[in-house]
């Protein structure tokens, strides 16, 4: 059959137009937008002034803005390794189990990463709240004394990134359980043969082939909780929202307390640079590891 | 180098019984091939061996030494997998010297027995390479040579050379062979294709259904095969059989053919209705009239040697070999003679009853 190329390109186009024109509009164009308006003097709504690169000179010296970062750094430093190691030592664990006992165990881990965020808001409330939190209960059957979790700077963060993990580790679980099934058993049988003690087959063998799932896991992690927001948020009602200020929610507060959207949009470019520089050193980190294979 | 013994092993796979109270003793030194249909158990029963499968009842001495509780690493023994198993991440050196670290040998010493493995197989260029820059010949080699470093008591192959193509299983075939005359190690090798048994082990052992069907030596088990199913499972192309009524006593035996052709033989049998089996190398294409004759149907030429597929007048099908320069074709009448020494008689439990 003779292939007419021109109506063939024709159809493609027709087909990708719906995307590219969706993607323009709601991608493409706030992020150029966003960029504009960061040197702009603009409030929320509108545009304002051209300021040059005022907003960007101001934040060296903007306290928040440092609070800010070093608290998200912090947040992500609590919860990307430790998140992921969690996830690791439980899909380890669920792997040794079979049949349905297996899937109930990985259902009931999985179960958290479903819940929606004010859900788990309400959950962990219930349990740490300072008045009639299930644990400052135990505190006092302990004969310790109660502490504010979330009203304390100390414990703000920690506790925090303790739920998150709790929350958002059933995804990581199933990566990695994926991950450990495409091992072949063979490979085990093998090491057993060899007299390979349990720590050296984890260390020799589990841990080099499973690398390439635990880099995608960082990175997935990495990402998601340099944009921590919803959980620091709902925390902070009723504490300290200025001391446990995050990236995002510092964006948050210049747009939508103070009505300013270039400044805003200036502390927004510089988290996307941020988390564009260090997904691509996590990328050049992957590659290396893959050539040292 | 070390005797293996198994007494009355069985094993089941939740209600299912795999293995049913097999005993058997491999002598230090020998080569013994494991050979059977999928599965009749061959597998599961080389694994209870390596460890790899727990042994339900019964015992197993490696050595003279108890084995069965032991984990696989402390039975002294070295398995090669039918898909090599090997360590995707590490060189070919590191492949082979791991287990020896594991054990926390010395670091020469280590050395100096992967680089006598590799002169052995040949393979001193690959060491640094990974299995995936292995073509599958040389990653068999390299599963081959993690074993050859332990100096076990003994080698377990499963099913080695079913992932290597046809000329390359042939080569591999010899030099396995060879391995073992020079290093006279016991070796247990498991496999479904009946000519690596034939070629490579001292004695057979055959399964079927869980359970040894026979042990011999190569040419015991062709010759004398204890059953119909050993019979049928051991050659290529695989014996003829045909309804056969024996009648008479002493020497005037004669068996009857569905055709009504009447063969004499010899054997110990009281008369009643048998399976008469013959190989096609004791059929014999001759000039004249003989035992019986029946209708070519297909020919097929070989060069060293024609098989003629035949049918007799009772619809019977029947194998015949015969020489490489044959003038038989198909649609041909053609005369047989049955070679009586070589004639095996199989009542209804399968058993063999054999010519003298």
């Amino acid at each position: 059959m003779l292939r007419n190329t021109k109506k063939e390109w024709l159809i493609a186009y027709i087909l990708v137009a719906p995307f590219v024109a969706i993607y323009g509009l709601i991608f493409v164009y706030p992020t150029v937008d966003m960029f504009i308006l960061s040197f702009q003097d603009a409030p929320l709504i509108g545009t304002g002034d051209f300021v040059g690169t005022e907003n960007y000179e101001r934040l060296p010296r903007d306290r928040r803005f440092n609070t800010a970062f070093w608290n998200t750094a912090y947040f992500v430093a609590l919860t990307v390794i430790p998140g992921t190691l969690v996830a690791l030592a439980i899909s380890l664990g669920v792997t040794r189990l079979s049949g349905r006992l297996q899937s109930l165990v990985l259902a009931l881990f999985f179960l958290p990463y479903i819940l929606p965020v004010s859900v788990v808001f309400r959950i962990w409330d219930w349990t740490m709240n300072f008045q009639f939190g299930i644990a400052m209960h135990l505190l006092d059957a302990l004969g310790l004394e109660r502490v504010p979790v979330f009203q304390t700077s100390t414990f703000f963060m920690p506790a925090v990134a303790f739920v998150t993990i709790w929350w958002t580790c059933g995804f990581s679980v199933l990566l990695f359980l994926a991950g450990l099934r495409a091992i072949p058993q063979e490979i085990y049988e093998a090491a057993s043969l060899d007299n390979t003690s349990r720590w050296r087959t984890f260390r020799h063998l589990t841990w080099p082939l499973l690398w390439p799932i635990t880099a995608l896991v960082l990175t997935i992690q990495l990402i998601l909780q340099l944009k921590i927001f919803d959980q620091v948020y709902l925390f902070s009602q009723g504490g300290r929202p200025n001391d446990n200020l995050v990236m995002v929610y510092y964006i948050f507060q210049r747009a939508f307390v103070n009505n300013q959207g270039g400044r805003a949009a200036a502390i927004a470019v510089v988290l996307f640079i941020m988390v564009i520089i260090i997904a691509a050193l996590n990328f050049q980190l992957m590659r290396l590891s893959e050539r040292n294979k | 180098m070390s005797d293996i013994a198994l007494n009355s092993v069985t094993k089941s796979f939740g209600g299912v019984k795999v293995i049913d109270r097999i005993s058997l003793e491999v002598k230090s030194g020998e080569f013994v091939v494991f050979l059977g249909p999928s599965g009749s158990g061959k597998s599961t029963l080389l694994r209870m061996i390596a460890g790899l499968e727990t042994i339900d009842e019964g015992t197993l001495t490696i050595g003279g030494k108890r084995s069965e509780h032991l984990a696989p690493g402390q039975r002294d023994v070295a398995m090669v997998f039918q898909n090599y198993a090997l360590y995707p991440h590490m060189t070919v050196r590191d492949n082979m010297a791991f287990g020896l670290r594991n054990i926390r040998m010395d670091k020469d010493k280590i050395e100096e027995r992967v680089q006598t493995a590799a002169r052995i197989l040949e393979m001193d260029a690959l060491l640094d390479r990974r299995p995936a820059q292995l073509s599958g010949g040389q990653r068999q080699r390299v599963a081959i040579g993690r074993a050859i470093v332990k100096e076990p008591a003994a080698f377990l192959f499963d099913e080695p050379l079913s992932n290597l193509d046809a000329a390359l299983r042939v080569r591999t075939r010899v030099e396995l062979a060879e391995l073992h005359q020079n290093m006279k190690s016991t070796m247990i090798y498991v496999t479904h294709d009946q000519t690596e048994a034939m070629t490579l082990a001292d004695r057979i052992v055959i399964l079927n259904n869980c359970r040894i069907e026979q042990i011999g030596s190569p040419m015991e088990v062709y010759l004398k095969p204890a059953s119909r199913f050993v019979a049928a499972f051991v050659g290529s192309p695989g014996m003829n059989f045909l309804k056969a009524d024996l009648s008479g006593r002493g020497a005037e035996q004669v068996s009857t053919l569905g055709n009504g052709a009447r063969i004499a033989l010899q054997v110990d049998l009281p008369p009643g209705a048998y399976e008469l089996g013959i190989r096609p190398e004791a059929i014999q294409v001759t000039p004249s009239p003989a035992d019986t004759s029946g209708k070519a149907t297909v020919v097929e030429r070989l060069g060293d040697r024609t098989l003629v597929h035949l049918h007799l007048d009772d619809g019977t099908e029947l194998i015949a070999l015969d020489g490489g320069l044959s003038e038989v074709r198909p649609g041909d009448t053609v005369h047989l003679k049955f070679d009586t020494s070589q004639l095996h008689l199989f009542d209804d439990d399968g058993m063999a009853h054999h010519a003298r």
